[in-house]
């Protein structure tokens, strides 16, 4: 049975195997000619996508907007990094990161869930408020200087092993992570319980009257979104080798808001493209300019009025057409395409 | 015992005062917040950076020699196009898109991360402090009082109790009520939508603009002092009900009240994360906030 949503998501794996050609070519071209510096800028572009995966999950899925993902994003980089510093392994600081996201997640959807709407964006963005001034305030926690002084891991990856200082092999390993992140959200979306997830979004009264709960179905969309943002957060301290409470702070959810509109919302690749865009072109133009916000500021509403699909929307509907046709001449009588409209 | 009084006299009293200084200059700034949701239905992530433009065209004004007692109206008027043209020409566009709420907050923090960097292009990164046009400290229970903060109190209760008059008590607030109640009907009945929302967002703007006037001889003005302002009155506008006038002045109030006695008792820096923990709490257990919204109470 093939339908628009499947049909979607096929359209967005061809966009993700795009993104990893493109990817696996730069990686090539960069550790030929030796670069250090964009192979390290790729790493955070995709570290940061998976924070931009993660608002996606619930503004392009459930229609949820979250103003404090980075809530998660931090919680994720400060336990890799206190577990780090603690004792260095790479498993433990990933295992001990999702586990605190985990935790955190259900908490913050315990209390965000019980609002919807305008209220839903304001509590998390007041919940991630409290957190980052907390962490702020904490000494411990190395107050508004974050934890520096993460060492340099040496990540084994059964019978080979490399040093998280190697640029090219931390920028496949994130890859591959992020990569595992955006494969493991798209099965769980089409799996039955991920369609009603996605019900959400259509018509959030209509659910229960299916027989599903729509309760479950918002908290189990948020704590994925957590966990997916916690495992990107659990990388940074190993890129950057410090955590600082501006992670936490609005302008690191802001900014992923901005992946994620300028991307393509509700495509899940999207927000990895928009991640890579936004990074790139921040980088490009802070080497001109210290004035980076007003361009970016710029492209967003741009993307708002006139490109409301984002950068995807250049591409997905023809994709989709094509994909629709084919699933159509391969099974001409049978029926078995629904044009369903979302 | 003597030292209570004295604790209440020369401890309390001056940062409850303090408290109040500050709870007024939040109140104007939330107060367009709450309008414009009330009858727009738009979070402006904007609002902060409009405070931000009226410290700094104070401060340009000034510069060029305007008095400081004309600036207080100059400001605020100059303040009305700009909030006309993002209400036409931006807010406008999206406003009867399928997800208006995300579309019009997510459209107004562009235009905040535009406005900001704007500021710091002309007027750079560096931080300003205006002169004070009224200097010297009045006794108040024998304790000095920076004067301009009384005349802060004073002007900001004025401002405050002239939105009210205006939008309970006038034609004028009656449309824009009307409208906020029920736009459809409100239109049929010949109110001009368009103009009641221009006008009604240009005049939070304006509010913002100043607030802006008023608070840069106290703080300091420099391009990102919206950023920390806005997030009290974000909390002011939902503690008191989103669109609810009485509740931005009750909750305004209340809550730099909280922030300036908790300030004595822990330390200050703790301050922000209890007043957030209440937004979080309000928003939890009664999102509609204390008092109901524009047009319906």
């Amino acid at each position: 049975m093939r339908d628009r949503l499947e049909i979607s998501m096929q359209a967005n794996h061809g966009l993700f195997a795009a993104l990893v050609t493109a990817g696996l070519i730069f990686g090539a071209v960069a550790s030929a000619t030796g670069d250090v510096f964009y192979l390290r800028l790729a790493t955070e572009a995709l570290i940061l996508g998976g924070l931009a995966l993660s608002v996606d999950i619930l503004l392009g899925f459930t229609g949820l907007l979250s103003l404090g993902q980075a809530l998660y994003f931090g919680i994720g980089a400060y336990v890799s990094a206190l577990v780090l510093r603690a004792a260095p392994d790479f498993w433990l600081a990933i295992g001990a990161a999702t586990g605190a996201a985990l935790v955190a997640g259900i908490v913050g959807g315990l209390i965000a869930n019980r609002v919807r709407g305008v209220y839903f964006a304001l509590i998390t963005f007041g919940m991630a408020q409290i957190v980052a001034r907390v962490v702020y305030n904490t000494r411990e926690l190395g107050a508004s200087d974050g934890l520096i002084g993460v060492p340099v891991l040496e990540i084994p990856l059964g019978p080979v092993s490399f040093s998280a200082d190697d640029p090219l092999g931390f920028f496949l390993l994130t890859f591959v992570i992020i990569g595992l992140l955006y494969g493991a959200v798209a099965y769980l979306l089409s799996t039955p319980f991920g369609r009603v997830i996605v019900a959400l979004k259509a018509n959030e009264s209509r659910v229960p009257y299916l027989g599903y709960s729509a309760w479950a179905a918002r908290m189990a969309a948020y704590v994925v979104a957590a966990l997916v943002a916690g495992i990107a957060g659990a990388l940074y301290p190993m890129l950057r080798g410090f955590v600082s409470p501006e992670l936490m702070f609005f302008a690191s959810s802001g900014n992923a808001l901005i992946m994620v509109v300028v991307g393509g919302v509700g495509t899940l690749v999207g927000a990895l493209y928009g991640a890579v865009v936004l990074t790139v072109l921040k980088s490009v133009i802070g080497s001109l300019t210290e004035h980076h916000l007003i361009v970016v500021g710029g492209i967003f509403i741009a993307a708002i009025l006139f490109m409301p699909k984002g950068l995807m929307g250049l591409v997905r509907p023809a994709m989709m057409r094509w994909l629709l046709a084919r699933a159509e001449a391969r099974a001409p009588r049978s029926g078995a395409v629904r044009r369903t409209t979302q | 015992m003597p030292h209570v009084t004295d604790y209440l006299q020369f401890v309390l009293a001056p940062q409850m005062l303090n408290g109040l200084a500050l709870g007024v200059s939040v109140i104007l700034v939330a107060l367009g917040l709450t309008i414009i949701f009330g009858l727009l239905d738009v979070i402006n992530m904007s609002h902060g950076e409009y405070y931000a433009i009226g410290a700094f065209g104070a401060l340009a004004l000034a510069l060029a020699g305007v008095n400081y007692w004309l600036l207080i109206v100059l400001v605020p008027v100059l303040m009305v196009p700009l909030g006309v043209l993002v209400e036409r020409f931006l807010i406008r566009r999206v406003y009867h898109g399928a997800d208006r709420h995300v579309s019009t907050l997510l459209l107004t923090f562009g235009l905040a991360l535009i406005f900001e960097d704007l500021l710091k292009i002309i007027f750079g990164p560096n931080t300003h402090r205006p002169e004070n046009p009224i200097r010297g400290a009045t006794e108040v229970l024998g304790v000095l009082i920076p004067t301009y903060r009384l005349f802060l109190i004073a002007i900001g209760a004025a401002v405050i109790v002239a939105v009210a008059l205006v939008v309970y008590r006038t034609r004028l607030g009656a449309m824009v009520r009307a409208a906020a109640y029920d736009s459809n009907m409100a239109a049929s009945l010949g109110v001009r939508i368009g103009w009641v929302y221009s006008g009604a967002f240009a005049f939070g703007v304006a509010l913002a603009g100043l607030a802006g006037v008023l608070l840069a001889p106290v703080y300091s003005v420099f391009p990102t002092m919206g950023r920390d302002f806005i997030l009290m009155a974000f909390t002011v506008v939902i503690v008191g009900g989103m669109g609810s006038i009485w509740g931005v002045v009750i909750a305004g109030i209340a809550l730099t009240q909280v922030q300036a006695i908790a300030s004595l008792i822990i330390s200050p820096v703790w301050a922000d994360p209890i007043v957030f923990g209440v937004m979080v709490l309000v928003l939890m257990f009664r999102p509609q906030g204390l008092f109901g919204r524009l047009g319906h109470a």
